[in-house]
C-alpha cells in the first residue's frame, strides 16, 4: 500500500535522527543565539572550524581578573590563528552581568577591549543549559570535528586575584595548541572556578 | 533577597545562641589581660578572626587554631569542594620558625541550590579549625604571633571575593596550658562535630548511568538515613545538582549518584571516591574503593517515613508503612475488591462481563473462564511487583504505577486499548476462530487464554489507580524484604479477582444473568466504546508525557493499526470463504511494522527522566477556573507555612484517573475556591506523570509507593494531615478550615 509505505518512509528519517543521541556525550551540542548585532548565529555555521566558548558576566571578580588583559590576549591570539571565540552572556533579566540589548553588550566590549568573534546574548539560559555552564568564566574548546576537547576552568589558579596570573597555567592556551599540533588535548577537564552562572530563577 | 539554603543541619545553631551574650565577655575579655589575642577584622559581608581552643601553647604540642567566620545575614562562604560554583576559603599562613599548619578540619557544608546549580556552602557563624605544630624548641615565657592571610569568596547573588590578614598571640607555656575561654568550648565543638572516618567500609560501583555508593558499619546500623548525602571532596567525581536517592540496608545504605567526567569521560577511571556522608545530625568521612555493592547495603528501599510517629491521619485505613503483615494482607485484598470499582477499571469489567454473559449457562466452561482470569491477575500482579522491587533495588526512585510512567508503555497500551476495542466492534476476531466469527457467537477470542489476557490487561491498566487501603498496604509492601512484599500483592491480586472468579464458581449468580442470543452482539458491540475511551485518555497522557509531534506519531500508528486490523478480519473472511489469504495479511503485517516504528520513534522522543528544567508549565489549568495550583516542592511547603499560610498538597499523576477525578470534583467547587481564599490556603501540586526522585521519596516519606495522595499543612509549621484518596469537596473544605485552626 502505497500509503503504508510513505508513513513507515515518514518514520524512518526520524529514527535515524534519534540515533546519534546514541553517541558519546562528547560531543558539543548545537545552539542558536542573537549575537552582539542582532544576528541569529549558530554553531553549525562554524562547522570545520576551532570554536571556544567563554561564559561571561561581566560583574562577577572573576571575569573582572582575567578581563585585566588575559583574556584579551587569549582572544586576540585565537582568532588571530582562525579560532571562532564565543562570549556568551546566559546572566537572566535582573541579574549580574545582564545585557538589557546588544548596543549594552558592545559598550562593555569596547569598554574592555574584548576581541571574541562575537558575543552571544542567551538571557533565557538555554545555551548555558545545554552546556551545562556553571560559572564565569567556564570556558570550552571545541575541535574541527565538534567534540568538545576541553571544558572547564580558564586556568589551574582559582582565584580572584590579577598577580595570580602570573603562575597560573591556562588550560584554554594549552587546550588550543594541542588541537593545533594535531595532539589529544592533555588536560581535557578541570573543575571551573567562579561566580555561579546567573541562570533565571526556577 | 534571601537564598534558600537547606539548613538540615547545622551545626552553628546553637552557637548563634551564644553569640549573644558575646559583646559583654568580650569587652571584659580585653578590659582584662587575656591570655590569647586577636583582632576582629571586617571585610565586607564577613568578620574574621582567629582564634584559639587553648589559652596557650607548650612546646610540642599541636594546638587548633580557627578562622573565624561570622557571615553577613543570607550570604556564604564555601566548602573545599565549593560544588558547581564559587571558591573554598583558602589560608596562607605565616608563623614563626619551626612552626607548622595543617589542612583545614572542614565542618559539614550546607546545600545551596542557586538556579540549576548546587553549591556546598557555609552560612551564619562557621569556624574552620586548623591545626598548628609547636616545637619542641619553642621558648616557654614568650609570646608568639601567628598570621593567617585568608581569602573567601563570600556571595549571595553576586560574589565578591574578601581578603584579610589576622593575627593571633599566644603565650608559650609549660605544661598543659588550659582551654581558652572564650572560644575553647566552641572549637571543641567544631572539631567534635567534624566529619571523620569511624571505620565504616565503603565500595563505589557504576551501573550504567548511575554511580552507587554503598557504606556499611556499625554506626550506620539501624541509624536514621533519611536525609542522607554525600559530598563529594573532588568537585569532578559526581554531578552536585541531581537527587541521591538513598537504599536503606541492614548494615548500611547504597546512594545513587550521577557520575560526573571522573566516571564518563576521565581515561584513568577512579580508584578512590573519598568524600562525606551526611545524615541527620552526624556526619562521617568515607573513602570509598571500586568493587560489588554488597547486600546487606540494601534491600530496604527507600527511608520510611522519618516522623512516622508524629503524624495526624484523618483516615486511620491508610496508616503507612507501620502496618503489620496480616492486617497489610488484610487491606490489599481489600484494595484489590475496591480496585474493581475504580473508575480505570470500568473499561475491562465491560470487557469482562461481555465475555462472561456469553458463557453464562455453560458453567463447565465459566468455571474454566474464571479460573484463567484469575491466574492472569495473579501472574501480572506478582511480574509487576517483581518487576517494581528488583528496579527500586537498582535504586531507581520509582513506585506503583511506574509502567505508565514510560511513554513506550503507554503507548503500546493505547494501541492495545484500540486493537482490543476494535475486536469488540467486530472488525475482526482473535486467533483462528473463524468458524465463530462466521456463525456469529461472538466467543471468539474469550478462551482460557482470552480471560488469561483480559485478567493481565486489567492489571496492567488498573495497577496505577491505588484504592482506599491499597495505598498503606502497598507503602508497607514496598519497605519489606521482597518476599512479604510479594505476599502483600498476592493479597492485592486475589482481591482484585475475586468478584469475577466468585461470580463464575456461584450457580446462583450466573442463573440470574439472562439467556444468550443476539442481544449479546450488540452488547458487546456497545461496550466496545469504553475501550475506545480508554485508547483515547492513554494517548492524551501519552502526549502530556512527550508532545506534538509523538502524539501526532501515534495517532498515524492508530490509524495503521486499524487498517491493519481490518484486512486481517478482511482475510479471516476471505479463508471462510476459502478464498486466499496471503495478501491481506502480508499487508497487514507490513503495516504492523510501521505502528512498532512509529511507536518506537515516538516513544523516544524525550527522556522518561525529568530534566532539570522540566518545561511543562505548572499544571494550573487542570484544576479548573479560580483554584490555580502551583508547582510543588519541599522547600515551597516550608515557605508558605512560614508565611502562615494553610498548604494543601495535591500528588498527582496524568495516568491517575482517580486523582483527576478527585481534581474533576472535590478541588474545583466555587464553595472550595471561597474556603481557600476565606482561610488564606495555597494548593500545591506534584505532578508524578514522568519519573520524579523528589516526588517519590516524599510519597515513601508518608508511607505510600503511588498516587493520589492529598495531604494538608497548617500555618506555621508542623506535621501534615493525610486526606483519604477518594475526596468530597465538604472533605476538603472541612480539613482546610482544620488547619488554618492550628
Amino acid at each position: 500500500m502505497p500509503i503504508t509505505r510513505r508513513l513507515v518512509a515518514a518514520g524512518l528519517p526520524a529514527l535515524m535522527l534519534a540515533i546519534p543521541s546514541l553517541a558519546h556525550a562528547k560531543a558539543a551540542p548545537a545552539f542558536t543565539a542573537v549575537d552582539v548585532d542582532g544576528k541569529t548565529r549558530s554553531l553549525s555555521e562554524f562547522k570545520g572550524k576551532v570554536v571556544v566558548l567563554e561564559w561571561v558576566n561581566e560583574g562577577c571578580p572573576y571575569v573582572r581578573k582575567h578581563y585585566s588583559g588575559n583574556m584579551q590576549g587569549l582572544q586576540q591570539a585565537a582568532t588571530a590563528d582562525g579560532v571562532v571565540w564565543l562570549t556568551i552572556a546566559s546572566s537572566a533579566p535582573g541579574k549580574q552581568g545582564y545585557f538589557p540589548d546588544g548596543a549594552a553588550a558592545r559598550t562593555w566590549m569596547n569598554a574592555k577591549g574584548a576581541k571574541p568573534t562575537t558575543l552571544l546574548l542567551d538571557p533565557q539560559g538555554t545555551v548555558a543549559t545545554a552546556y551545562k555552564a556553571k560559572t564565569t568564566p567556564h570556558m570550552f574548546v571545541i575541535d574541527r570535528d565538534g567534540q568538545i576537547v576541553y571544558e572547564g576552568a580558564i586556568d589551574d589558579t582559582p582565584s580572584a586575584k590579577v598577580e595570580d596570573l602570573k603562575t597560573a597555567k591556562n588550560y584554554v592556551a594549552a587546550a588550543l595548541n594541542d588541537v593545533k599540533a594535531g595532539r589529544k588535548v592533555a588536560v581535557a577537564y578541570s573543575q571551573p572556578y567562579g561566580c555561579s552562572v546567573k541562570y533565571k530563577d526556577a | 533577597m534571601c537564598r534558600a539554603l537547606d539548613l538540615a543541619w547545622n551545626p552553628f545553631m546553637s552557637l548563634r545562641k551564644l553569640f549573644a551574650v558575646v559583646p559583654a565577655l568580650m569587652v571584659a575579655l580585653f578590659l582584662g589581660a587575656p591570655p590569647a589575642k586577636a583582632d576582629p577584622v571586617h571585610t565586607g559581608h564577613i568578620e574574621v578572626e582567629l582564634v584559639s581552643q587553648e589559652a596557650g601553647v607548650a612546646p610540642g604540642s599541636t594546638v587548633y587554631v580557627a578562622l573565624s567566620q561570622k557571615i553577613q545575614s543570607g550570604w556564604h562562604t564555601y566548602w573545599r569542594n565549593p560544588g558547581d560554583a564559587g571558591d573554598a576559603t583558602r589560608i596562607v599562613w605565616t608563623l614563626p620558625a619551626g612552626w607548622t599548619a595543617g589542612d583545614i578540619v572542614w565542618p559539614t557544608p550546607e546545600k545551596s541550590r542557586v538556579g540549576p546549580l548546587l553549591d556546598f556552602a557555609y552560612t551564619g557563624d562557621v569556624l574552620l579549625p586548623v591545626p598548628i605544630s609547636v616545637p619542641a624548641n619553642a621558648q616557654v615565657g614568650s609570646v608568639v604571633t601567628l598570621k593567617a592571610a585568608a581569602a573567601f569568596l563570600v556571595c549571595e547573588q553576586v560574589c565578591v571575593p574578601e581578603d584579610a590578614v589576622v593575627t593571633l598571640t599566644l603565650p608559650v607555656v609549660a605544661g598543659m596550658p588550659g582551654t581558652d575561654p572564650k572560644w575553647g568550648a566552641k572549637v571543641a565543638e567544631t572539631l567534635a562535630k567534624a566529619p571523620k572516618p569511624a571505620g565504616l567500609k565503603a565500595v563505589f560501583q557504576l551501573q550504567g548511568s548511575v554511580l552507587k555508593l554503598a557504606v556499611t558499619g556499625a554506626p550506620l546500623k539501624g541509624a536514621d538515613v533519611s536525609g542522607a548525602f554525600f559530598y563529594p571532596y573532588s568537585g569532578k567525581a559526581i554531578e552536585h545538582p541531581p537527587e541521591q536517592a538513598i537504599e536503606r540496608g541492614p548494615e548500611g545504605l547504597t546512594l545513587s549518584l550521577t557520575p560526573g567526567y571522573d566516571f564518563t569521560q576521565a581515561e584513568q577511571k577512579p580508584t578512590e571516591l573519598s568524600g562525606v556522608l551526611a545524615l541527620n545530625g552526624v556526619a562521617y568521612e568515607v573513602t570509598a574503593t571500586p568493587g560489588t555493592i554488597p547486600a546487606e547495603a540494601g534491600g530496604l528501599g527507600a527511608p520510611p517515613a522519618a516522623p512516622a510517629k508524629a503524624r495526624g491521619t484523618a483516615n486511620s485505613a491508610d496508616g503507612g508503612a507501620s502496618l503489620g503483615l496480616p492486617l497489610a494482607v488484610a487491606f490489599a485484598f481489600l484494595g484489590g475488591l475496591i480496585l474493581n470499582l475504580m473508575p480505570c477499571v470500568f473499561p475491562i469489567l465491560s470487557m469482562k462481563a461481555a465475555s462472561l454473559t456469553a458463557h453464562a449457562h455453560d458453567a463447565g466452561k465459566t468455571r474454566v473462564q474464571g479460573l484463567a482470569f484469575l491466574v492472569g491477575v495473579v501472574v501480572t500482579f506478582l511480574a509487576l511487583a517483581g518487576l517494581l522491587i528488583a528496579v527500586r533495588a537498582g535504586g531507581a526512585a520509582v513506585g506503583w504505577g511506574f509502567q505508565l510512567q514510560s511513554p513506550a508503555v503507554v503507548a503500546g497500551l493505547a494501541l492495545l486499548m484500540l486493537l482490543v476495542a476494535l475486536n469488540m466492534s467486530g472488525v475482526f476476531e482473535v486467533g483462528a476462530s473463524v468458524q465463530n466469527a462466521a456463525s456469529g457467537a461472538g466467543a471468539g477470542g474469550d478462551g482460557v487464554a482470552g480471560s488469561f489476557l483480559t485478567g493481565a490487561l486489567a492489571v496492567l491498566v488498573a495497577a496505577p489507580c491505588t484504592a482506599p487501603f491499597m495505598a498503606g498496604a502497598l507503602g508497607y509492601a514496598l519497605t519489606q524484604p521482597p518476599l512479604l512484599s510479594l505476599a502483600v500483592f498476592l493479597g492485592l491480586a486475589l482481591g482484585f479477582a475475586a468478584p469475577f472468579v466468585l461470580l463464575a464458581f456461584i450457580p446462583g449468580l450466573l442463573g440470574r444473568l439472562p439467556r444468550p442470543g443476539p442481544w449479546m452482539d450488540v452488547l458487546k458491540k456497545g461496550l466496545a466504546f469504553p475501550m475506545y475511551a480508554t485508547a483515547a485518555w492513554l494517548a492524551w497522557v501519552f502526549s502530556q508525557q512527550t508532545g506534538p509531534i509523538p502524539l501526532a506519531m501515534i495517532f498515524a500508528a492508530a490509524v495503521l493499526i486499524a487498517f491493519a486490523a481490518w484486512l486481517y478480519g478482511l482475510a479471516q473472511a476471505r479463508g471462510a470463504l476459502g478464498k486466499s489469504q496471503v495478501a491481506p495479511l502480508v499487508i497487514a503485517l507490513v503495516s504492523l511494522a510501521g505502528v512498532i516504528a512509529l511507536v518506537w520513534v515516538a516513544a523516544r522522543g524525550e527522556p522518561q527522566v525529568t530534566p532539570l528544567h522540566d518545561e511543562r508549565p505548572p499544571a494550573s489549568s487542570a484544576a479548573g477556573p479560580g483554584l490555580a495550583a502551583e508547582a510543588w516542592s519541599p522547600e515551597k511547603v516550608k515557605a508558605l507555612q512560614a508565611q502562615g499560610k494553610v498548604v494543601m498538597v495535591d500528588f498527582t499523576a496524568d495516568w491517575c484517573v482517580t486523582c483527576k477525578v478527585n481534581e474533576g470534583t472535590a478541588l474545583k467547587g466555587q464553595r472550595l475556591v471561597d474556603a481557600f481564599k476565606a482561610h488564606d490556603a495555597v494548593l500545591l501540586r506534584a505532578d508524578w506523570t514522568k519519573r520524579d526522585a523528589t516526588i517519590a521519596a516524599a510519597l515513601a516519606e508518608h508511607g505510600r509507593a503511588g498516587v493520589p495522595l492529598y495531604l494538608v499543612y497548617p500555618k506555621g509549621s508542623g506535621e501534615p494531615v493525610v486526606l483519604p484518596q477518594l475526596l468530597t469537596e465538604g472533605l476538603v473544605i472541612e480539613a482546610i478550615e482544620k488547619a488554618a485552626k492550628g
